[in-house]
Parts: C-alpha cells; sequence; structure tokens
C-alpha cells in the first residue's frame, strides 16, 4: 500500500455500525463511530468493558466488515487482513509448534520467501526485541513477557505499515508491562508506525499515546478525544501527565458504571 | 529436567504391577485353587510359547500377517481418517453433508461389517484390512475433526493477518494445531484396529494369523495357545500405542506443551 503524505490520513473510520447477532438476539456493538489516525501517530483506544474496542480493532483488520459506515487504511477501503496491517493479540495467539524465530518468520514464509531465508530475515526481529539465545525455544517455555516479545517480533517482521494491538499487556505483571511499554515506544520511534493500541488502563494509555479516544459503554461511540501531546520519555509522576490521565478517567468513569450497572466488572480498572 | 534415567524408571513402575499379578496367577494355579485346564498357569502358556516357536513354528508367522493386516487397515484408516476429519473441521459445507453421517457409522460395532464383507468380498485379507480401516477411520475422523475446531480463532486470524491463504492456514495453522486431539485418535484407534482384526480374523481368515489362532485353538481344547494369542496381542497392541505413537507425542505436541505429559 502506498504511503501518503503527512497530510492524509493513516486510519480512517467513518460512521461505523457494527451489529451481530447473539443467539438470535442483535447486539450493536459500535454505533456511529468515527475515528481518523495520522500515519506514524500512535493512537490508543480505551472504553468500559464489551463497548467494542475488539471488534472496531478487526473491522481495521479487515478479519470483519461494518454493517454500515466505511473503514479505510491509507485512503483504501478495507476489504480484507492485509500485511499492510499487522496484529497484535489479546491472548497472543502464536503457535505452540513453531519456535521462537519460526513463529517471528512465519510471515515472511507466507510471503514466498524460502524457509531457511525467511529465518535468516527473521533474525533481525529476534535481536530487536532481545530475544536473542531464545530462537529455538517453543513459546510453552517463555515467560509471558518473552511470549509477548514473540508476538510483538513476529508482527514486525512482515513490516506492516499500521500496527493493531488489542490489550497486548493485559496479562503481565506490573514491572514486565512497564518493560514492554517502554521498549514498544522505543520501537515505535524507531519504525515509525501509525499504531492503534487497545487498552482498559488509563495510565497505559496516557503513558503511550498521542492521542486517546475514549469510547462509550455498548454500543460503542466516541465519546471524547484526549489530545496528550507530551515528549517521551513521559513520567508517571508528571503533572501534565496526571493531568490528561483526569481527563481520560473523566471521560471514561461515567461509562465505566454504566456498565458496571449491567453487571460488567472492569478487569483491570484498579490498574489504572 | 528429564534424565537419562527416567524411560528406565518408567519401564519398571510399569512392569512392577504386572509381575506380581503374574506371580499371584502362578501361585494361585499351583495351589489348585483354580482348574488348569480352564485357567492355565503362567509356566504352562509360557511352555506353550515356546511350542509354538520352535516346535510348530507358527507363532511368528501368524504374528507377521496379523501385523501386516492390522499395518494396512490402520495405516488406510489413519490417513482416510485424518483427511476426513481436517476437511470436516476446517469446511461447514463438508462438515453439515458427513457429520449426521459419521455419528451413525460411529456408533455401528466394527464386526458388523465383518458378515456383509464376506458376501461381497469373501475370506481373506481384503475383508480384513477392510474391517481393520472401518474400525478406525471413524474414530480418527472424529477426534481430527474436533482438533481442528478447537484450534483458538485468533491463531487463525493471526495466520490471515500475515498473509496466509486458505490451504496454507490448513497445513501450517489447522492441522499442526489439531495434533494434540489426531495423536490421541490414533492412539485410540490402535485399540480399535487390534480389535477389529482379532474379530475379522475369526470369522474371515483361512488359515492365518493371531485372531485365526485363538479361534481354531477351541477346536483342540487348547487353552494354552489362546492365551498365548492373548498375551501377543497385547504385546503387540501396546508396543504400536506406546513405542511409535507415544514417542510422536512426546516429541511433538508434549514438547511444544499442548498437552501435558503423562
Amino acid at each position: 500500500m502506498m504511503r501518503c503524505d503527512e497530510q492524509s490520513t493513516g486510519i480512517e473510520v467513518r460512521g461505523v455500525r457494527k451489529e451481530f447477532s447473539v443467539d438470535g438476539r442483535l447486539v450493536v456493538a459500535l454505533d456511529g463511530l468515527d475515528l481518523a489516525v495520522r500515519p506514524n501517530e500512535f493512537t490508543v483506544v480505551v472504553g468500559p468493558s464489551g463497548c467494542g474496542k475488539t471488534t472496531l480493532l478487526y473491522l481495521v483488520a479487515g478479519f470483519d466488515s461494518p454493517t454500515s459506515g466505511r473503514v479505510l487504511a491509507y485512503s483504501s477501503d478495507v476489504t480484507g487482513p492485509g500485511r499492510d496491517r499487522g496484529v497484535v493479540f489479546q491472548d497472543l495467539a502464536l503457535f505452540p509448534w513453531r519456535t521462537v524465530l519460526g513463529n517471528i518468520a512465519f510471515g515472511l514464509e507466507m510471503q514466498g520467501l524460502a524457509r531457511e531465508r525467511a529465518r535468516e530475515a527473521a533474525r533481525q526481529y529476534v535481536d530487536l526485541v532481545g530475544l536473542q539465545g531464545f530462537e529455538n525455544a517453543y513459546p510453552n517455555t517463555l515467560s509471558g513477557g518473552m511470549k509477548q516479545r514473540v508476538a510483538l517480533a513476529r508482527t514486525l517482521a512482515c513490516e506492516p505499515d499500521v500496527l493493531l494491538m488489542d490489550e497486548p499487556f493485559g496479562a503481565l505483571d506490573v514491572q514486565t508491562r512497564h518493560l514492554m511499554q517502554e521498549e514498544l515506544v522505543h520501537i515505535w520511534e524507531a519504525k515509525r508506525k501509525t499504531v492503534i493500541f487497545v487498552t482498559h488502563s488509563v495510565s497505559e494509555a496516557v503513558y503511550l499515546g498521542d492521542t486517546v479516544y475514549v469510547l462509550t459503554a455498548r454500543p460503542g461511540r466516541v465519546k471524547g478525544i484526549v489530545d496528550v501531546n507530551l515528549p517521551r520519555p513521559r513520567d508517571a509522576r508528571d503533572d501534565r501527565v496526571l493531568d490528561k490521565r483526569g481527563e481520560v478517567m473523566a471521560l471514561l468513569e461515567s461509562e465505566v458504571r454504566k456498565t458496571f450497572a449491567f453487571g460488567d466488572v472492569e478487569r483491570d480498572s484498579q490498574d489504572s | 529436567m528429564r534424565t537419562s534415567s527416567q524411560p528406565f524408571t518408567r519401564t519398571l513402575r510399569f512392569l512392577y504391577p504386572l509381575v506380581v499379578v503374574v506371580a499371584l496367577w502362578q501361585l494361585v494355579v499351583s495351589l489348585g485353587v483354580v482348574d488348569s485346564s480352564v485357567m492355565p498357569a503362567p509356566a504352562q502358556i509360557a511352555a506353550r510359547t515356546a511350542a509354538l516357536l520352535y516346535v510348530q513354528p507358527v507363532l511368528l508367522l501368524y504374528l507377521g500377517v496379523s501385523l501386516y493386516r492390522v499395518a494396512a487397515g490402520f495405516a488406510l484408516g489413519s490417513v482416510v481418517g485424518v483427511a476426513l476429519g481436517v476437511l470436516m473441521g476446517a469446511g461447514t459445507t463438508p462438515r453439515a453433508a458427513l457429520k449426521p453421517v459419521l455419528d451413525f457409522l460411529i456408533a455401528v460395532p466394527t464386526i458388523c461389517w465383518v458378515p456383509l464383507l464376506l458376501v461381497t468380498i469373501g475370506m481373506g485379507d481384503a475383508t480384513i484390512i477392510i474391517a481393520v480401516f472401518l474400525g478406525c477411520v471413524f474414530p480418527v475422523a472424529y477426534t481430527s475433526m474436533n482438533g481442528v475446531r478447537s484450534v483458538p480463532g485468533d491463531v487463525v486470524l493471526a495466520a490471515r493477518a500475515m498473509g496466509a491463504g486458505r490451504a496454507a492456514i490448513l497445513r501450517y495453522v489447522l492441522v499442526p494445531g489439531a495434533l494434540p486431539s489426531i495423536i490421541t485418535g490414533l492412539r485410540l484407534a490402535v485399540g480399535y484396529s487390534w480389535r477389529a482384526l482379532v474379530g475379522a480374523e475369526m470369522l474371515a481368515a483361512a488359515a492365518s494369523g493371531i485372531g485365526y489362532m485363538i479361534y481354531a485353538a477351541r477346536a483342540f481344547y487348547d487353552v494354552n495357545a489362546m492365551f498365548v494369542g492373548l498375551a501377543v496381542i497385547s504385546i503387540a497392541g501396546l508396543t504400536m500405542d506406546y513405542v511409535v505413537l507415544g514417542a510422536a507425542e512426546r516429541r511433538t505436541v508434549q514438547r511444544w506443551g499442548m498437552v501435558s505429559g503423562t
């Protein structure tokens, strides 16, 4: 896909509605959702449980199509998955039957590279995420943070323009999570990708994002946009960071309450 | 970490209860608690085994014939079963079309097919091999289908996002993802194969095979030979399961952490 100039949009979601049929009942996951991400911008999407964050990500990934509205990637309609858009999944979705190197080389093999050449090319991504020495390990022998690195490297190896990340650090302990956030920022600064990062955590959102979209409770639409616009690396104790967190929290709070009233419990809202 | 002594310890732990049972068995028969013409002692069975190996040397021949039949039927059943199962697991249309047929056929005891095969094909290897095939193809198809369906949706989506097409997803994601279930199915099928083999050999073998040997022994009240046949089948089945498929399982899905070790 062609890179356009900085003025144009990277990802654009226009008036998207998405319905599902669950046990014959109509569920509206997203309704009238608009989102615009500039090329190389780091956008974070937060919202209460079940607000359709993952649905939104899957629409951009092209796994599913909207009931109405449009999803565009670099000014072309998204009609299916494409190598221009890489996905990091919530539960990582690694291939347990492939080694670290085999996992990372998968996308390159799918591009038609011979197995050995793909593995050779995958080595630089092993280095990028600091997994040297673990090339031949199987994922089940790795810690959570290392599995996370494999998932990230596997996606980056396809050299996508856009990185779609679905709560990738949700299962990590606090320290590992913070390390991964730092590393992600480094990699993003080095590789300049357009990122949409979905999370529950307000602190994570403000630490990572240029822009934070807050979604409403289901059906999800945009409740508000917080322009973080602070220099990196960001310090959690910085007043400006705390202010931005407050802004996001204020937008989120009433929505979380709505969800809570329906019986859904926020998984890691205490982490915000 | 696994140490080199572990397989040895494991074998010992496996054999130990068997040795105890055999010793007790010998004791009970030697003391005259049980009539040795109905329940021969291990020593008698061992003597009969030796006779069948050296005096009228048919045991190895029969074992060879039976192994050929069971291997042919099992191989055929496994290949067709895995192919059918993967197809049914991956495609909604094949599943909708074949699942009811499979549900129906899986309920039919394999031995029921043998009279039909005798009428259409007649006595001999073909009938026995087809019986073995029928004994394993359905359970293998069933477990393979469930295996493919158990592959997490996200893993398939991840492959799609990285540019994998339908054929690549089948080959690189669904089949390896289904491997724990496929291997379980094959291990079950080893047992089913031997059951089908022995039943079919009793009805359809002209003059060879372990099943034939057991069945023919009734004419001579040769209970010892029946027990020899029983022991041979058990050991052959166990070897096929543990040595071949067990090793395959340990080298693949257990190593990948997809199933826990046994």
